[in-house]
């Protein structure tokens, strides 16, 4: 078993697909994760950030090319054992029918026969939802909403997530909260993660990063390597200034970068 | 507390069942059954209330499914115009001097109309190897209207006597039935019952979309082909057993949403019970309030229905409007 360590869990290999006829949106994608892995998939809106991770999932199946989970097709899996190897969460949920938040979470062990060891309570607890576990999941705040569908994910309990925005419409404490739960889940369990992501800053706290753009990819490493400002500025097509913060760490200053807005005088604004 | 519910779901469907079947014009004792009163039990009543109640649970749990499968609360099982053709299909089978199968006829020939539309709404809704909601909710839309203008037609220009028969079956005119067709509805509605709620998860899954269904381990076109034949056959044998009754495939999934939960593994046989219950409630009302003539049931249905459901409306905590 020890050998299966050292190889990719998740690989995607010279790997095409188009959206529609000659319109190449991914080609010849080819990376590979290993082990308990936590990258930050970074690139502009329409780089392909989210058509990645659904190929890596399965929902799209390449035209070109293979997906390889555990060093074997995606595709030869049953849909069940994929499933628990393997779960994708989208970026956007828009839900009208009035499941409670118990019941949705507990969708996460749908794949199970036996359920495994973790329980709904103990997923909800993960993610501060024990007292909401009765509420309608169309009476919650958009970032409640995500939360319940983290611990359906974690309930899932597959040792691969491939989340799509998962830091979009959250306030910065439920932010800082969900990436210390993440990178808790993926220190403990080992447990490996692909994250699509825009926000420059969040990347740079990751280990690994990937920078997209036009579905290629235009760097994929330590984001220190990774962000330049040559390479951020040919992802997001604008000129960053990278500074070293007291401590080292690095970060995008925006200082410079948006005119500031004039005060207003109160004079003229009352005409 | 879904359990307390449920008993209490099936203990109102079984007094009303009772009702139905021992009261009416003539009150039938039924510890003191004389030979006219078992006749109209056996011969009139019993066939009567059971085919409300299996049309009604036919078409609660197949609006349950098609408004869960296509991610829309509007969802009727007659969107898909599985209805429209079953009409249009009777009709020309009575035009066309169809009429073989004796008082089988326009029943077969409307089960016939629907079996096709079903076929032609799937293959319409049918691209890259599955089932799309948005194609099969349009093209039942299509179908329908393409077939109700047909009939339309037919009906403007024919002085056939016989069409207005066929029309005032197709409006839910539940005076006729015996115990003939009632095998046949009993094996399809069963059928078509439990495929859906053999598969009630994938079911939920499917309401929180593709993507979501896929994740936890769906085969997102296989299962929606699967609920797609349930409500197929669900439809398909209410309408020729009894023709169209509005108002139940709409609402009842909505009213069982608000009262017992959106777990589609209740929610399926709920609907169908609530269903049933309700259709024949409503087929007991219209016939005796205003006796001898009768109310069609679907009328009494959206007047008991409606309001009650304009009332969970104002509850505005289960909803999200």
């Amino acid at each position: 078993m020890s050998s299966v360590y050292n190889h990719s869990i998740l690989e995607l290999n010279q790997v095409r697909f188009m959206y529609s006829r000659n319109k190449d949106l991914i080609d010849n994608l080819t990376f590979s994760i290993g082990n308990g892995e936590f990258i930050g998939l970074l690139g502009a809106n329409g780089s392909g950030k989210s058509t990645i991770l659904k190929l890596s999932s399965g929902i799209l199946e390449p035209s070109n090319g293979y997906v390889k989970l555990w060093g074997k097709l995606l595709q030869s899996y049953n849909n069940k054992d994929r499933a628990k190897l393997l779960c994708y969460l989208p970026q956007v949920f828009d839900i009208n029918v009035p499941f409670k938040v118990r019941e949705l979470v507990s969708m996460g062990l749908y794949p199970y026969d036996i359920p495994p060891e973790i329980g709904v309570d103990d997923a909800l607890e993960i993610v501060g939802l024990t007292e909401k576990s009765e509420s309608y999941i169309t009476n919650l705040s958009g970032g409640e909403r995500r939360r319940t569908f983290i611990a359906m994910t974690l309930l899932q309990g597959a040792g691969i997530l491939l989340l799509d925005e998962p830091l979009a419409n959250l306030d910065i404490k439920y932010r800082i909260e969900l990436l210390r739960l993440l990178r808790e889940l993926q220190k403990k369990k080992n447990i490996s993660i692909i994250m699509a992501l825009h926000d420059i800053n969040v990347a740079l706290q990751f280990e690994k990063v990937m920078l997209i753009k036009d579905g290629k990819i235009l760097g994929f490493g330590n984001p220190k390597m990774v962000l330049t400002e040559g390479m951020l500025q040919e992802a997001f097509g604008v000129t960053f200034e990278i500074k070293k913060s007291d401590d080292g760490s690095m970060y995008i200053s925006y200082e410079n970068m948006i005119p500031s807005v004039p005060p207003v005088n109160p004079k003229n604004a009352f005409g | 507390m879904p359990k307390i519910k449920i008993s209490l779901l099936i203990t109102i469907s079984i007094i009303i069942f009772l009702i139905s079947i021992f009261w009416g014009l003539r009150v039938i004792n039924p510890f003191y059954l004389n030979d006219i009163d078992r006749e109209i039990l056996l011969s009139i009543r019993l066939p009567r209330v059971i085919v409300a109640m299996l049309m009604g649970m036919a078409l609660g749990a197949s609006g349950a499914i098609l408004q869960g499968i296509l991610r829309n609360p509007l969802s009727d099982p007659y969107i898909l115009g599985i209805s429209s053709g079953a009409s249009l299909s009777a009709a020309l089978g009575l035009l066309f001097g169809f009429y073989s199968f004796g008082r089988f006829s326009i029943p077969l020939t409307a089960f016939i109309g629907a079996s096709l539309v079903s076929v032609m709404v799937g293959a319409f809704g049918w691209k890259r190897a599955g089932l799309w909601p948005e194609r099969l909710l349009l093209a039942g839309i299509g179908l329908s209207f393409l077939f109700h203008a047909i009939l339309m037609l037919l009906i403007s220009i024919s002085t056939n006597e016989k069409l207005r028969i066929a029309l005032l079956w197709m409006y839910g005119d539940l005076s006729m039935i015996d115990w003939s067709l009632i095998p046949y509805g009993l094996v399809l509605i069963t059928t078509g019952l439990f495929i859906s709620i053999f598969r009630a998860k994938a079911l939920n899954a499917l309401i929180l979309g593709d993507e979501f269904a896929h994740s936890l381990g769906f085969s997102v076109h296989r299962e929606r082909l699967f609920f797609f034949i349930s409500i197929a056959l669900m439809t398909s044998a209410s309408v020729s057993l009894g023709g169209m009754v509005g108002f139940i495939g709409l609402l009842i999934p909505h009213i069982m949403r608000f009262f017992i939960g959106a777990d589609s593994r209740i929610l399926i046989p709920a609907s169908a019970i609530g269903g049933g219950t309700l259709l024949c409630l409503a087929d007991f009302i219209g016939k005796i309030i205003m006796s001898p003539m009768e109310i069609p049931s679907g009328i009494i249905a959206a007047i008991i229905g409606s309001p009650y459901f304009l009332y969970l409306l104002r509850r505005r905590d289960v909803l999200s409007l």
